[in-house]
């Protein structure tokens, strides 16, 4: 009687998504398991198969630790299945090392030290590092990030010094 | 440090180690644990290294893909021909009412059953407003709108439906012949003797419209019929459908503007209109109850006047003759209605 009873209930379930204009969402992922926030709330992690979503505008948003986070908004045309894959960036663990005294270094305009030696975690790609000293810019280069590694810094000597 | 070095080339000085006997007893293991050192040494020097606290993105945009998989609508209609069928039928479909621009047109044969297919999600869902127009290529056949509500994909049965003949309308205004007043309440029907196959009453504008049945097309005693709830003869025109799928017929009821005053209506059914008022002289017509008579000339117990006699072609024939008093009464405009349906309509 209970197999009955939940047969009725996925069939009525099954119908009154039909009615209501539902349309299948797939969602794959690189790495895998990465835990989907659908309009803010959780619906599990990839892969996500055949979960029903009304057509209109929604809010994805994707995490997973050691990869940045993907944040996506997406007007969902009436289907019937929609696939989305979506290919997180990974962070990689930097250790950065310079012997040069003095220095500020600045990554991406709003991530600033002083320390010689530190231990950064990095999305992966291109980084646009600016070096200070004494509040006056000496160097500014961008760095390709693209796996766990020890960045040693050397400030460019002019040739005259 | 200088005695740590010691112990270490010295295997027996350095069994001697408390603590360390184990290791000691293989002598090859000696290196081993100057390597375990220096990682343990390494290890807690890159511990010591501080970390910066926040991750630091560079908001490169992720690689996304979206990909839809558009399902399709199947639309099924049955169809059945009572009588014929026609050679072909077209179909449309329009969205949400919008008879404009039809989502698809297609010619079919009379089939049994048609099956339209939609792409996903053109049809209004919310309520019965797309229509499917069938329009059967053959004059006699009627064309017709089927409402149905929609859906993103997936099949649509629609209930059965006839390719029939056109409805055969009549329809036009009911008038006091006298005057050319409009007549509203007055009874119509459309007979083929013995039965009748439509009836209405003319409205406050004394119009009327009546729809029968497209078998009818070729008959040729389709007769309508007016009148029958008025003191006058009741109105009968033959229609002719060979042609035509519609009729404007005017009816006009009573005696006409021809007929002098006084006008006596017959009161009663089979009414003898004679050549002389002997008895025994010849009768030219049985008149029905209602009919016009202007009288001009009085006899003790007979009038003299005039009748009218409507032709086939429409045209009105007087002819004169006598009738009994008895058989006739004085004709009052004030109500035509008769008896059984006594309420004042004229205009």
């Amino acid at each position: 009687m209970k197999i009955w009873s939940k047969i009725f209930i996925c069939i009525l379930v099954y119908t009154s998504s039909l009615l209501n204009g539902q349309i299948a969402l797939n969602i794959n992922a690189i790495p895998r398991q990465v835990e989907v926030f659908l309009d803010g709330e959780s619906i599990g992690k990839t892969p996500i198969m055949g979960y029903q979503i009304s057509p209109g505008p929604h809010d994805f948003e994707l995490t997973k630790k050691g990869y940045a986070p993907v944040t996506y908004s997406l007007i969902v045309n009436p289907s019937r299945t929609i696939n989305l894959d979506f290919y997180l960036n990974p962070i990689y663990k930097i250790k950065f090392t310079t012997e040069e005294q003095g220095l500020t270094f600045e990554l991406n305009k709003n991530h600033q030290w002083r320390k010689k030696k530190i231990r950064i975690e990095l999305e992966a790609g291109e980084h646009l590092l600016r070096v200070y000293k004494k509040d006056k810019v000496v160097d500014e280069q961008t760095i390709l990030v693209d796996e766990p590694k020890h960045f040693k810094y050397f400030l460019k000597k002019k040739l005259s010094n | 440090m200088k005695k740590l070095i010691s112990l270490m080339n010295n295997g027996l000085t350095w069994a001697k180690f408390k603590g360390m006997k184990i290791l000691m007893k293989i002598k090859e293991s000696n290196y081993i644990v100057v390597i375990l050192l220096l990682v343990f040494a390494s290890g807690c020097s890159s511990i010591f290294i501080p970390r910066y606290e926040n991750v630091i993105y560079n908001d490169r945009q992720p690689l996304i893909s979206v990909t839809y998989d558009y399902g399709e609508i199947e639309l099924r209609l049955p169809l059945f021909y009572p009588r014929y069928r026609p050679k072909q039928i077209a179909f449309q479909v329009y969205s949400a009412g919008d008879t404009t621009f039809p989502l698809i047109s297609v010619m079919e044969d009379p089939l049994d059953e048609i099956v339209l297919f939609l792409p996903h999600g053109v049809l209004e869902l919310k309520d019965s407003t797309n229509l499917i127009k069938v329009m059967p290529q053959d004059y006699d056949f009627r064309s017709f709108y089927i409402p149905f509500k929609g859906i993103n994909a997936g099949q649509i049965s629609l209930p059965r439906k006839a390719i029939d003949f056109k409805p055969l309308i009549v329809r036009g205004i009911v008038t006091l012949a006298r005057n050319d007043s409009i007549i509203s309440g007055v009874d119509l029907s459309v007979q083929v003797f013995p039965a009748t196959l439509a009836t209405t009453k003319s409205d406050k504008n004394g119009m009327f419209e009546m729809g029968i049945p497209g078998e009818f097309m070729k008959s040729t005693n389709i007769e309508l019929v007016a009148g029958s709830n008025l003191i006058f003869k009741t109105f009968r025109q033959k229609l002719d459908y060979s042609n035509t799928k519609g009729i404007y017929q005017y009816v006009r009821i009573g005696p006409s503007k021809t007929l002098e005053e006084p006008i006596y209506l017959t009161n009663k059914k089979r009414v003898h209109f004679r050549d002389n008022p002997d008895i025994g002289s010849k009768t030219k017509f049985l008149l029905e109850e209602g009919e016009s008579v202007s009288v001009k000339r009085t006899t003790r117990g007979e009038y003299f006047g005039d009748i009218e006699v409507l032709l086939q072609d429409g045209k009105l024939v007087v002819f004169d003759g006598w009738i009994a008093r008895e058989d006739l009464t004085l004709m009052q405009l004030e109500n035509i209605f008769s008896k059984e349906n006594n309420n004042e309509n004229m205009e």
